[in-house]
């Protein structure tokens, strides 16, 4: 689900670059080092604003002057139980691997329902019902999450397409 | 008769009959009796234990039972009040026989006569306080078909697991199946031979014991054809060596003091090949009798509070709830689902099984052969959860039991020093990626693209990941760590490179698991996709946790790269003097050269001779007089390499606040490269000394520029132009003298002037000129950069006032900290002096208030916009006023 959540950072910038334009320095630091990272259990999508920019302190020692930043963010924080939309990108036999939106998730073959077979002779290999349903890498997949495990600068989860109006979505 | 009557009546009859006597019953069962009551005392009968024959208790005594009711109302009764056993295969009770009566000799009349029972032996009185033991029921654990036990007794199996077919009737032995360890007859010469003894060796004594492989008559008959016979038990039966194979199994009549019945705890990799050996290939696990053992052996089910608990059997069947204490056998469970909710129920242990759901994060713990695996959930059946690991993304399949909610992550990362996707050596030609970790044991994928089992003990040592490392792609392109490639041909793998090493490259994709991801590959043999290095740069901007790259003082030194030269090498054809080594001293001409080295023709011996170019001093033809080559034609260069301070914004190297004869080698002149003929700068003239590199004109200005003796503007010198200050003789740079006429700064109508213009108005041709015009009065050109340090300090040569700047590292001044606003955003007359990224100009305008100089300042190498090569000569543009911000730096050294 996305969010706007306020954040806060500290951004530390090199004195040679202490002037008049320093803050825009900061905020195009804090987009740059923020912006698209995984912090811990969301995503930041992007930064809407950075609306807070306190005076700098002189770190000692260094010299970088630190600025705690205060900026509101587009996040996306995956919930257990979400249903996202995720595109296949691996398949083999014991699930298929896909990825939505920065999010990597496996789809494990316990978890499709039973006419879902693996097909191996397929080119790419697939898991179809030999109907309406075909998931090959590629494949725009709408998958309900089973668990999210997040570890540092990554999350990670699984997900199930057992379930009504989950699984492929015709493109 | 009574069949005739109707139901009810039956029953009035029956009552009466039967009715009364329930009443009257001991008074045992109407009050509650404390059971020391009960206990017997000395009034009581005694217990003696009579031996007998083991394994025949319980026939012992039938026969006693036999002649009581045989004696019953006779004149020689039984003189005993009770007999009984307790035999059994583990019973330590086994043996004897017990018999309760008032007097021993009674027990004499009573045994007299029967078989298997020996009460002329030494009876055993028990004593009044173990009487109640020997009643004391201990529930036999009961063997069922099906169920699991471990065998004991042939030391080959001992420890294997066992499946009960069948339990004889007198409970003694059990049929079994288990997997056999064979070896065919292989080490049957070793069972032959003597040992040191000269004894037979025992066989079954203990060494290694082949492993546990299915019976195969092929190979049986292969190796010994004549101990196998089919049985005709089934279909693939078969008899080999006296034991008996069904489907490849094992099956044995084993006593069951040689099983172990308790504690099995067979795990699910050890059932599941039982379990495989069904001809149709289905699974035939019977996880009720799995089930069953396992349950046997709860005990080392450890429940720790926190854990989910569901409780499976018993009357709380259905509860769910956290476990919050567990002493011994009992778990206090805090109910979090249903009617109970919220309650706290104690519940003993043995109904309980940790229950988990899809998506969670489990650790297996415990005898599994998965311990340590993190992963998640995807699949629950009845015990068995399947769970998807973190580290490899496969999946496995292990009990509830063994399984623990994890917060941790990874755990079999590594093993030791080694850890997963390291790169180890394994001989001194072979090295392999990690890509599996067992508790154990690693596996890995060595170069040519196998993958091993190995111990971590085999392994050679552990090759650091060389940050460096660079190879060579198909095309020829650079590939370093952590870019992207693809394979040419063959399956067109994607991955990030992880290693190199050699021509071997081991690349990690995300879309497969086979190995982890990684697979090898040789260098040669892929195209790169997206190199890191060109991203990083894509991203734009430099680092601002670091020194902004336009404020270098004097990034040029280490880094810059040599200015390449086209065409053929100017050494060629030179006359040279060595200036080292065993050959020093001696003239020759150039006749060849490599990029270090030079084959040098001597003159005096005729001969060819290999010298390193930084030893040879190059000399005019004619005259002999030192001269420089490189700088001769190249002026341009120079001139390009005269980056005006804020150029450096393009983050080359050239960037930063070089004088615009720095940034080149040191000794070139703007003024050179335009006309060799005329616009020759002092240096070149002066040619007494290598660096050439002097300021011309000074011959009057005798070394006023010294940046140490103070009245000057020290600093002027810093830039080309400033060296002009020299000419002033005074504190002033040219700029200065020529009415503070700016090239840049169009600002001002006489501003944009460039010095040199300028001259016109001062009328002395030293002074007016930029350096390049000076050009064209020959010795007008003040060198700008200067050469070399040494250069300015003596100068031999008629025009003696070396440029200042030039021992002075040359930093531009304004570069600095004068950057005026005219300088970034007014284009320099002649080019348009962009300013290369936007910031930059921000920090132009952060400059402090602009000082004519300043306003001079944008530099050849601010208009070259960061194109190296294509920089104009300072000459060619005549109007630059290198000297910037001359006066501000007097405080800088």
């Amino acid at each position: 689900m996305f969010f706007l959540h306020n954040l806060e950072r500290r951004v530390t910038l090199h004195p040679s670059y202490f002037g008049r334009n320093m803050h825009d320095l900061v905020t195009t630091k804090l987009v740059r080092d923020v912006e698209g990272t995984c912090a811990g259990d969301f995503y930041i999508i992007a930064i809407m604003d950075a609306f807070d920019v306190s005076e700098g302190r002189i770190l000692p020692g260094s010299g970088l002057a630190e600025f705690t930043v205060g900026y509101r963010a587009v996040v996306w924080r995956p919930f257990k139980g979400e249903v996202v939309d995720s595109i296949a990108y691996s398949v083999n036999p014991h699930g298929f691997f896909a990825q939505a939106g920065p999010l990597r998730l496996f789809v494990s073959s316990h978890l499709m329902p039973d006419e879902i077979q693996y097909d191996a002779n397929a080119t790419p290999p697939q898991y179809t019902n030999n109907a309406d349903i075909v998931i090959e890498p590629g494949t725009h997949v709408r998958v309900k999450l089973m668990g999210l495990r997040t570890e540092v600068g990554e999350m990670w989860g699984i997900g199930t397409i057992n379930g009504d109006f989950l699984g492929c979505l015709q493109v | 008769m009574e069949a005739s009557l109707d139901a009810e009546k039956q029953a009035e009859i029956l009552r009466e009959r039967y009715g009364k006597r329930a009443p009257a019953r001991g008074f045992g069962d109407s009050v509650v009796v404390p059971k020391r009551l009960l206990l017997p005392s000395v009034e009581d009968p005694s217990i003696w234990a009579v031996r007998c024959k083991e394994g025949k208790e319980r026939e012992v005594v039938f026969s006693i039972i036999r002649r009581v009711e045989e004696r019953l109302g006779t004149k020689n009764e039984v003189p005993i009040i009770s007999a009984f056993e307790r035999g059994g295969v583990n019973s330590v009770m086994k043996g004897y026989i017990y018999v309760e009566a008032q007097r021993q000799n009674d027990i004499m009349i009573a045994l007299d006569g029967i078989l298997n029972v020996y009460p002329r032996t030494k009876m055993i009185l028990v004593e009044i306080k173990d009487m109640p033991d020997l009643l004391r029921v201990t529930k036999t654990p009961n063997l069922e078909p099906g169920a699991w036990v471990r065998i004991r007794k042939p030391a080959k199996y001992a420890g294997d697991l066992a499946q009960i077919l069948d339990v004889t009737e007198n409970g003694l032995e059990a049929r079994v199946r288990y997997i056999p360890r064979l070896d065919y007859g292989v080490r049957d010469d070793a069972l032959a031979a003597l040992d040191a003894n000269g004894k037979r060796k025992r066989p079954g004594a203990p060494g290694p014991r082949p492993p546990q492989r299915l019976f195969s008559e092929v190979e049986a008959r292969k190796r010994q054809p004549r101990f196998v016979t089919a049985s005709n038990a089934g279909p693939n039966c078969w008899n080999y060596m006296g034991d008996e194979f069904d489907n490849g199994f094992l099956v044995k009549d084993i006593k069951i003091q040689a099983l172990e019945v308790k504690d099995v705890n067979p795990t699910l990799e050890e059932v599941t090949k039982f379990a495989s050996g069904a001809e149709d290939g289905t699974e035939n696990l019977d996880l009720k009798a799995l089930a069953a053992s396992l349950k046997d052996s709860n005990t080392n089910v450890a429940y720790v509070p926190g854990d989910i608990i569901e409780v499976y059997h018993g009357e709380q069947r259905g509860v769910v709830g956290k476990a919050t204490n567990v002493q011994g056998d009992i778990v206090t469970l805090q109910v979090t689902e249903g009617d109970l909710k919220g309650q706290t129920i104690e519940v003993p242990n043995k109904g309980l099984r940790k229950r988990f759901r899809a998506g969670d994060h489990v650790k297996v713990i415990g005898g599994s052969r998965f311990r340590d695996e993190v992963g998640m959930v995807v699949k629950i059946v009845d015990d068995r959860v399947t769970l998807l690991t973190d580290q490899t993304n496969t999946e496995i399949t292990v009990f509830s039991k063994d399984l623990r909610e994890a917060d941790d992550i990874g755990g079999q990362g590594s093993l030791g020093q080694y850890s997963l996707l390291d790169l180890v050596q394994l001989d001194p030609t072979t090295v392999g990626c990690i890509v599996k970790v067992d508790r154990e044991s690693l596996v890995v994928l060595e170069q040519h693209g196998e993958t091993k089992q190995i111990m971590p003990s085999q392994i050679t040592n552990l090759l650091p990941k060389r940050k460096t490392a660079v190879a060579a792609d198909r095309n020829g392109s650079e590939i370093r760590l952590d870019d992207v490639v693809r394979e040419y041909g063959g399956q067109q793998r994607q991955g990030k490179i992880i290693h190199i090493h050699r021509s071997f490259i081991f690349l990690h994709t995300n879309t497969t698991n086979e190995n982890a991801g990684v697979f090898v590959t040789r260098a040669s043999s892929v195209n790169t996709i997206a190199a890191k290095g060109g991203r990083i740069n894509a991203a734009g901007g430099p680092d601002l946790d670091s020194m902004n790259p336009a404020l270098k003082r004097n990034p040029a030194g280490n880094n810059a790269p040599p200015p390449k030269s086209f065409g053929p090498d100017r050494a060629i054809n030179q006359t040279v003097t060595i200036k080292k080594g065993g050959y020093k001293g001696l003239l020759g001409i150039v006749k060849d050269t490599t990029d270090t080295h030079a084959r040098v023709e001597l003159h005096t011996k005729g001969k060819i001779i290999t010298v390193a170019k930084a030893d040879l001093a190059f000399k005019d033809k004619v005259t002999g007089r030192p001269i420089d080559i490189t700088s001769r034609g190249r002026g341009g260069y120079g001139g390009g390499g005269g980056r005006g301070g804020f150029g450096g914004g393009g983050g080359d190297w050239a960037g930063g606040s070089r004088t615009p004869s720095a940034g080149g080698g040191s000794e070139r002149t703007p003024a050179w490269g335009s006309s060799k003929a005329t616009a020759r700068t002092p240096a070149w003239s002066r040619n007494e000394n290598t660096a050439g590199s002097r300021t011309p004109a000074w011959g009057d200005g005798s070394r006023t520029v010294n940046p140490y003796d103070g009245s000057r503007t020290s600093y002027g010198g810093a830039t080309s132009y400033g060296g002009a200050t020299s000419y002033g003789g005074g504190s002033r740079t040219p700029a200065w003298q020529s009415g503070a006429m700016t090239p840049a700064p169009d600002g001002f109508g006489h501003g944009s002037k460039t010095p040199a213009y300028g001259g016109s108005s001062g009328g002395d041709a030293w002074r007016a000129k930029t350096p390049a015009y000076g050009g064209s009065g020959g010795i007008s050109a003040p060198t700008p950069g200067a050469s070399g340090a040494d250069s300015w300090g003596y100068t031999p040569a008629a025009y003696d006032a070396p440029t200042p700047g030039a021992g002075l590292g040359a930093p531009t001044p304004a570069a600095l900290n004068a950057p005026t606003p005219g300088a970034y955003s007014a284009p320099t007359p002649m080019v348009s002096a962009p300013t290369p990224g936007a910031w930059q100009g921000g920090w132009g305008n952060d400059g402090g208030a602009p000082t004519p100089a300043a306003q001079v300042a944008p530099t050849p190498a601010a208009s070259g916009g960061g194109v190296y090569y294509g920089a104009p000569t300072p000459a060619a543009y005549g109007p630059e006023t290198p000297a910037a911000s001359g006066p501000r730096y007097t405080d800088d050294d």
